[in-house]
Order: structure tokens, then sequence, then C-alpha cells
């Protein structure tokens, strides 16, 4: 088993990595900062770390912190419609760059998974949360280590 | 010039796609390599692909060696886009046949410094 995350990674590390992905992909001048959160009541997205250290790398957002997101990275005019499916694919994107990057700092080789939203899984107690504030609405990112729970993948029963 | 911009994500096909047409590109976006796969049997070959490595269907390294597999597509340009930043995935990328690596988040400018480099920007615009 590797070490617990709160040994690898600090606040500051995974501040850093966020505010480096935001300035490329949200855009230059927009500045994260470091504190606040947790999100109660987010929309998330999640990219799993599979190597000597695996977990999930969740990125939380409020609701109107994702609807600014979604405008920012697209680039789309404040009268613009937005669409569901366009909001869920920034938050991935921003997850599996997040994902990517924070993969970089744990001990390797290791491989990053496809990301996705919805209700990511409970974290243990290996876990991370770093909190931070984009133009006021307040997001976590959240390193978690596997949990314990075996994956239970469905199975066609043979009945003898 | 053409590029075809291969990634699962849309908003990552609009942002390369939009830095490339910014450097005179016209582009095409595939969501994976198998449907990038299609737009090149169709005929329509770049000189250039920006292509993520994690997609679903066919991944960007498989789609590396079917378009090296291919000596009609010798001419197009490889370049990964990914997040995968480990030494050992670069080398697995440039020993299957891609010939840049640019690791998200990049900048409109690394993109640029990369196309200079291939010799890969038209004419009269600046890296």
């Amino acid at each position: 088993m590797s070490a617990p995350i709160a040994t690898l990674l600090d606040d500051e590390t995974v501040n850093a990595v966020a505010a480096e992905v935001w300035s490329a992909l949200v855009g230059e001048d927009e500045v994260l900062v470091p504190g606040d959160g947790p999100v109660a009541d987010g929309r998330s997205a999640w990219v799993g770390v599979e190597g000597p250290w695996s977990g999930l790398v969740v990125l939380t957002c409020s609701a109107s912190a994702t609807d600014d997101l979604t405008r920012a990275v697209l680039q789309l005019a404040p009268a613009e419609e937005l669409a569901d499916e366009d909001v869920d694919d920034v938050l991935r994107e921003l997850a599996n760059i997040l994902g990517g990057n924070v993969k970089s700092l744990l001990p390797g080789p290791s491989t990053l998974g496809l990301p996705q939203t919805g209700t990511p899984p409970q974290p243990g107690t290996d876990v991370r949360p770093v909190g931070a504030t984009w133009r006021g609405h307040p997001l976590t990112i959240t390193v978690q280590g596997a949990t314990e729970a075996p994956v239970h993948h469905p199975t066609t029963e043979v009945t003898p | 010039m053409r590029a075809l911009v291969i990634d699962d994500s849309r908003a990552m096909r609009r942002i390369v796609g939009s830095i490339l047409e910014g450097f005179g590109y016209e582009t095409r976006p595939a969501g994976h390599g198998r449907e990038a796969l299609d737009v090149l049997e169709e005929g329509w070959v770049p000189d250039l692909a920006c292509i993520d490595w994690n997609m679903p269907v066919m991944d960007g390294l498989q789609f590396v060696s079917a378009v090296r597999a291919n000596p009609a597509w010798r001419q197009v340009t490889l370049m990964m886009v990914t997040t995968e930043s480990e030494h050992g995935q670069i080398v697995r990328a440039l020993a299957a046949g891609a010939h840049e690596y640019v690791i998200k988040p990049f900048t409109a400018d690394a993109i640029g410094d990369k196309l200079a480099l291939l010799g890969l920007l038209p004419h009269g615009v600046p890296a």
C-alpha cells in the first residue's frame, strides 16, 4: 500500500497545479484564490489514477461556478444558452487536466482513467480536500485514495 | 494547411481548433481515434494531427500506430496533446511514431513554438 496522500501532496502544491490549469484553460487573467470550500451541493467531475498510489482527483463546483466556468472556457457570450453536455464536458476536461498534473507529482508509473461526472465515490480516510475560490464561487479539489471496498462488476450468473 | 483535432472533449477540440485556425489552419474535429481514422479513410488527409491520449473507443496511442502502419499517411505529422506527462509515456508515444508532445495545460504560444519547430507554421504567421 502506498503512503497516504497527505504525506505525498500539500495544499500549496494542489493550489499551484490548479492555478496553472485555470490560467491556461479558463483565462490568463483568471485568479484562483486558495481557501474556502467545501462546496455543499456542487456538481462534480473526477478522474481515476492507478499505480503505486491509486485514487481519484475530484473537482466540485457550485452550480453558478459551473455555468461561469463553461462560458469562460468556451468563450460564450452572456446571451448564449448553455447546454448541459457542455457544462459536463468542461468540468470533465478540467478534472482530467487537474488529475493528470496531480498524477505527475505522485509515485509512478501510473495510468489515468477517463473523466466522469456525477456523484463521486465517497472518500475514505486517505483524503486531501483543497478549497479555492474563483470569481467569488467556492470550489473544491479533492485528492482521495482508493477505498478498500471491493469494486462490484456486474456479471452474468451461471446456474448449474 | 489542414489539421485534424482528436480529443473526446468538445471544449478541448474547440480550444485546440481555434488556436490552429489562428495560425491559418483548416481544421476538422474527431472525438476519438476511430472517428479520426474514418476521416483519413474518406480521403481528408491532414498535414497535422493533434491527438489526445486517453479517449474512448480508440485511444491516441492506437491511432498513432494505425497511422504509422499505413504508408499512404506517411506525410501526416502527429502531435500528442495530452495530460499524460510521465517520461515513460512520452517515450512510448514517440516510439510509436508521434513527432511531438504537448502536455496539457498549454498556451497558444506553446502550440505555436511546436509548430515552428516542426516547420508547420504557414508562411507569414509569427510563432
